[in-house]
């Protein structure tokens, strides 16, 4: 038997959505009406006599993923029939890829800078939903939704390299990223995992965890199920091999199927899909337009641009953050540009509950509005209050700044008549600070920014201050 | 054909000759039960469709023929079951490309003709719960071959202008053409559209044509072959259309399948298919005689695992859900799927069930269904080898003159498989194949096969004129 040097062995099969405008198999959209049965035809319902006509643009997203996994490439694709019977299957089987997957072996490397080895990745139908009117347990009977019957989806299958629950975790974002800068998966549909959990001390039998959804519930179904191993283990039980499913809400996992055989599907080639050869050029041709990938980025932040470690991160694990760093960078200081994109940004974006995309702010706002600060013309303080204005609506910032003379006052007799009577209506402070209190000389300079409406210069007003109280 | 040329100059009007070809059509079923369905009011539909707008139609190629649809290709609106009860009620919302073709083309439906349920038989005796079975035009006690028997029936007894879409799985054309004495030719596999074909075995499936003459077939499949991006399966071969087709027999090199005239084979076949060999000597064939011994060995076994591996994966949809057959909803849903199955699916096609799913399970497959694939390629490469040689190969239809029910009834499953054995190499090998109809034998007709390599249906039809008319 092999030896492992770790307590826990987790493997995961990774499911998700690929981005495409039609269905794997026929001409239906993948996106659209929600009203129950509205995007299908007599392919995806498995009606007699229909036959499968394989959607190019799932394959070519499929083959970027391989790319970036840097997993082998098939020389042709060629689908399989996955035959068992279920309420949810137009045919009562599936078409899958299952001797020859379009991607064999490949790797993923981690935030800690751990690699996990990929097994395999491979293009399937996904089956219809399965829509339980009263709840799962309680429902007499149950309806079939067939509008995503047929939708295109990417498995990928890890080694069993994870050894916690964070790691599986950090695993599961880190291919999140990776799908979402290639543009083949849509960051807002679901991803799903199942998982293999085995701990040393049952000698490492296999349970399989179904039915996981998103990072965050991956490490809250593994954490769940590796002490429910332990404390099995604890109480004298053996651990047994099966299957089960998580349930988020009550945060368990709870026993599908006893399992002490492999499943039998009695996979036959399909013969309605002829085999396609994968034409290398065309693979070569995806491979050089591939995009620049998080962990690209985040060299060229740090190395490039000397961006620390954890902001360079922030910005790079996000494409739509990356990309308006990117473009802003190259207009002002890399460093503001930093600052600003991974805070002030989300932080409005936050807010308002938007992304970048539907909030309408642009790089070139974003410039605009760093180089006034840069360029000292307003202060980090009106920019701040700029920027929530943008969150808001879209405007030309430079026109808003004239037009509501929110420049920076440099008008040094008022900043010096309004830092007077700062100190004249607080003689306390004023005295404090002549003591060698800091704290005090802030709540004057607080003072003097609320009469300046933020608007005054900040040096100016701190230069001005401290030649005022020394006398 | 005069009528048909009365009715395509508009002398004729094409509604009342439609209905009068209908009322034909129900007399000839009510003695021989050719039909699972008879779509008169979709045929008098098309017929007004065609007499409103005369001018769009005016010089199409099926202009004013009858044309019958083997139970297992949709119709759109008209009952389309693959002569199974699981589908009976089953109305599909498309038209099959076929079907498609035929109708612009001028060409009128007039039903759906029978066939042994799913096509697993080769005498339509294996008829789905429920559906009659089809009875032999020389003789009633008699079968008329399967699976596609109703449309070689029909083929033979319509006494209007008519031509049959039949669909050949492993010798479906073949068989039902030879003991029905008509053309059938079954083409090569791609060249004409699976879409909206009920699936028996999807890498073995083609729809041919069964007709009373070589211009009735080559009419026919000129229609309907073409590329079809509806079918990912289809060839993207241009069609042909098989215009001025000549009798071309004079220099043509057949090779007499040695294998194929075993002591299995009845002596009265043997003697018909003899002459008919001597008829395209006389018209100045070189005929030598050929081994094909491994193809001839190998191709029943290895066509059974494929076609059943294959279509016991198609038949796992009918389970009661969407379409055809219902239950009374109790139980699970696999006590539900079992029950629908159970009820409706005829002896054979649960032992293609059974077998298929055994030939493709772990454990199994390896030896089974992986082998057959491979076998397959070898068997292709025997033909290949010998199209080097020869034109057309020739051999016997079906190895015995239509055999009577009560005959049929006493073969064990193994021997009714026996009787594909001229005809499942050719289909598994994809190639075409020509029944061509050489004679009678005590007032029974017979049928020799002529096979030709991929694609070269002309050569065939162009050597089958050679018994046009007889
Ligand atoms: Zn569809």
């Amino acid at each position: 038997m092999q030896k492992f040097t770790t307590d826990v062995i987790i493997g995961l099969e990774i499911h998700a959505e690929l981005k495409t405008k039609t269905k794997l198999f026929c001409a239906c959209p993948t996106q659209g009406s929600g009203e129950p049965n509205s995007r299908t035809c007599a392919t995806c319902l498995g009606m007699p006599g229909s036959k499968p006509v394989l959607n190019r643009k799932a394959v070519e997203h499929a083959l970027r993923v391989c790319l970036a996994l840097d997993s082998g490439i098939a020389k042709e694709m060629v689908f399989s029939r996955k035959s068992y019977f279920y309420p949810d299957m137009s045919k009562n089987y599936q078409i899958t890829q299952y001797e020859l997957p379009i991607g064999t072996g490949g790797s993923l490397k981690l935030e800690s800078g751990k690699t996990v080895s990929m097994k395999r990745v491979h293009l399937e139908e996904d089956p219809a939903s399965l829509v339980h009117p009263a709840g799962v347990r309680e429902s007499s009977y149950v309806l079939v939704d067939y509008n995503r019957s047929g939708q295109p989806l990417i498995e990928m299958v890890t080694e069993p390299e994870m050894h916690s629950p964070e790691e599986a975790r950090d695993f599961l974002k880190q291919l999140i990223t990776v799908l979402d800068y290639l543009g083949v998966f849509d960051s807002s549909a679901i991803i799903k995992a199942d998982a293999n959990v085995s701990i040393r001390e049952s000698h490492y039998t296999r349970v399989e965890i179904k039915n996981i959804t998103g990072f965050k519930e991956i490490e809250r179904a593994l954490g769940y199920e590796v002490a429910r191993q332990r404390e099995e283990v604890r109480e004298g039980k053996a651990v047994a091999q099966e299957t089960r499913s998580w349930d988020s809400e009550k945060g368990a996992t709870f026993s599908l199927r006893k399992k002490e055989t492999e499943d039998d599907y009695g996979y036959i080639i399909d013969p309605d899909l002829v085999p396609i050869t994968i034409d290398r050029e065309y693979v070569d041709g995806l491979r050089s337009s591939l995009p620049e990938l998080a962990q690209d980025k985040l060299k060229k932040f740090r190395g490039q641009h000397g961006i620390e470690e954890t902001t360079a991160r922030v910005l790079a694990k996000d494409k739509a953050l990356a990309a308006m760093y990117e473009a802003v960078s190259g207009e002002v200081n890399p460093q503001l540009a930093a600052n600003w994109v991974r805070r002030e940004l989300p932080r409005v974006l936050n807010y308002y509950k938007k992304s970048l995309g539907e909030s309408g702010i642009t790089p070139m706002h974003m410039i605009s509005l760093l180089k006034l600060i840069e360029q000292k013309r307003i202060t980090e303080k009106t920019g701040q209050r700029l920027i929530e204005k943008l969150g808001e609506s879209a405007f030309d910032v430079e026109e808003y700044v004239t037009k509501e003379g929110l420049g920076v006052i440099s008008d040094s007799s008022l900043v010096e008549q309004w830092c007077r009577e700062a100190i004249k209506e607080a003689p306390g402070a004023a005295e404090e600070y002549r003591k060698g209190n800091e704290k005090s000389f802030n709540f004057l300079v607080g003072q003097v920014m609320r009469k300046a409406k933020g608007k005054a210069d900040p040096q100016a007003v701190n230069g001005v201050l401290k030649g005022l109280l020394r006398r | 054909m005069s009528i048909l040329d009365e009715v395509r100059s508009g002398k004729e009007d094409i509604v009342e000759y439609a209905e009068e070809c209908m009322q034909k059509a129900k007399g000839i079923d009510r003695e021989y039960r050719y039909f699972t369905a008879i779509a008169e009011e979709s045929a008098i539909g098309q017929a007004r469709e065609i007499k409103k707008n005369f001018q769009k139609y005016r010089g199409k190629r099926l202009l004013g023929v009858m044309v019958s649809a083997k139970d297992a290709i949709c119709v759109k609106g008209v009952e389309s079951c693959a002569g199974s009860r699981i589908l009976k009620g089953y109305r599909p919302l498309f038209d099959a490309t076929v079907i498609e073709r035929v109708k612009r083309e001028g060409g009128i439906v007039i039903g759906k003709t029978s066939q042994d349920e799913f096509g697993f038989g080769s005498f339509s005796v294996n008829v789905g719960l429920g559906f009659p079975i089809p009875l032999n035009p020389f003789d009633r006690g008699r079968s008329c071959g399967g699976s596609s028997g109703g449309a070689a029936g029909l083929a033979r007894k319509a006494d209007f202008p008519h031509i049959a879409l039949g669909e050949s799985t492993g010798g479906s054309i073949a068989a039902p053409s030879s003991f029905c004495g008509v053309f059938g030719l079954t083409p090569t596999y791609g060249k004409v559209s699976r879409y909206g074909l009920i699936d028996y075995g999807n890498s073995l499936d083609k729809i041919g044509s069964i007709g009373k003459s070589v211009e009735e077939v080559a009419l026919l499949q000129g229609t309907i072959e073409g590329h079809d991006p509806k079918d990912s399966t289809s060839l993207s071969h241009p069609h042909e259309g098989y215009k001025e087709l000549k009798r071309n027999v004079k220099g043509m090199r057949i090779g007499v399948i040695k294998e194929a005239f075993s002591d299995a084979v009845e002596k009265d076949v043997q003697k018909g298919v003899r002459s008919g060999i001597a008829r395209l000597e006389e018209e100045g064939a070189v005929v030598e005689e050929v081994s094909l011994e491994f193809p001839i060995r190998y191709s029943l076994a290895t066509y059974y695992l494929l076609a059943m591996s294959e279509s016991s994966t198609n038949l796992a949809r009918y389970c009661g859900m969407r379409y055809g057959q219902a239950g009374e909803l109790k139980g699970n849903f696999n006590e539900y799927f079992s029950e629908v199955r159970s009820k409706h699916f005829g002896e054979e096609a649960k032992r293609r069930i059974i077998l298929g799913t055994f030939a493709r399970m772990s454990g199994f497959r390896d030896a089974y269904y992986i082998k057959a694939a491979k076998v397959r390629t070898l068997i292709i490469r025997h033909y290949r080898k010998a199209f080097g040689k020869y034109d057309a190969l020739a051999s016997p239809s079906t190895p015995l003159l239509p055999p009577k029910f009560t005959d049929i009834e006493k073969l064990t499953p193994l021997q009714h498989y026996m009787i594909d054995v001229p005809v499942v190499g050719p289909n598994l090998a994809g190639l075409p194949h020509l029944n061509v109809p050489v004679g009678m034998e005590k007032g029974l007709p017979v049928g020799m096969l002529l096979i030709g390599d991929h694609l070269q249906e002309r050569k065939l039809l162009e050597m089958g004129m050679v018994f046009d008319g007889e």
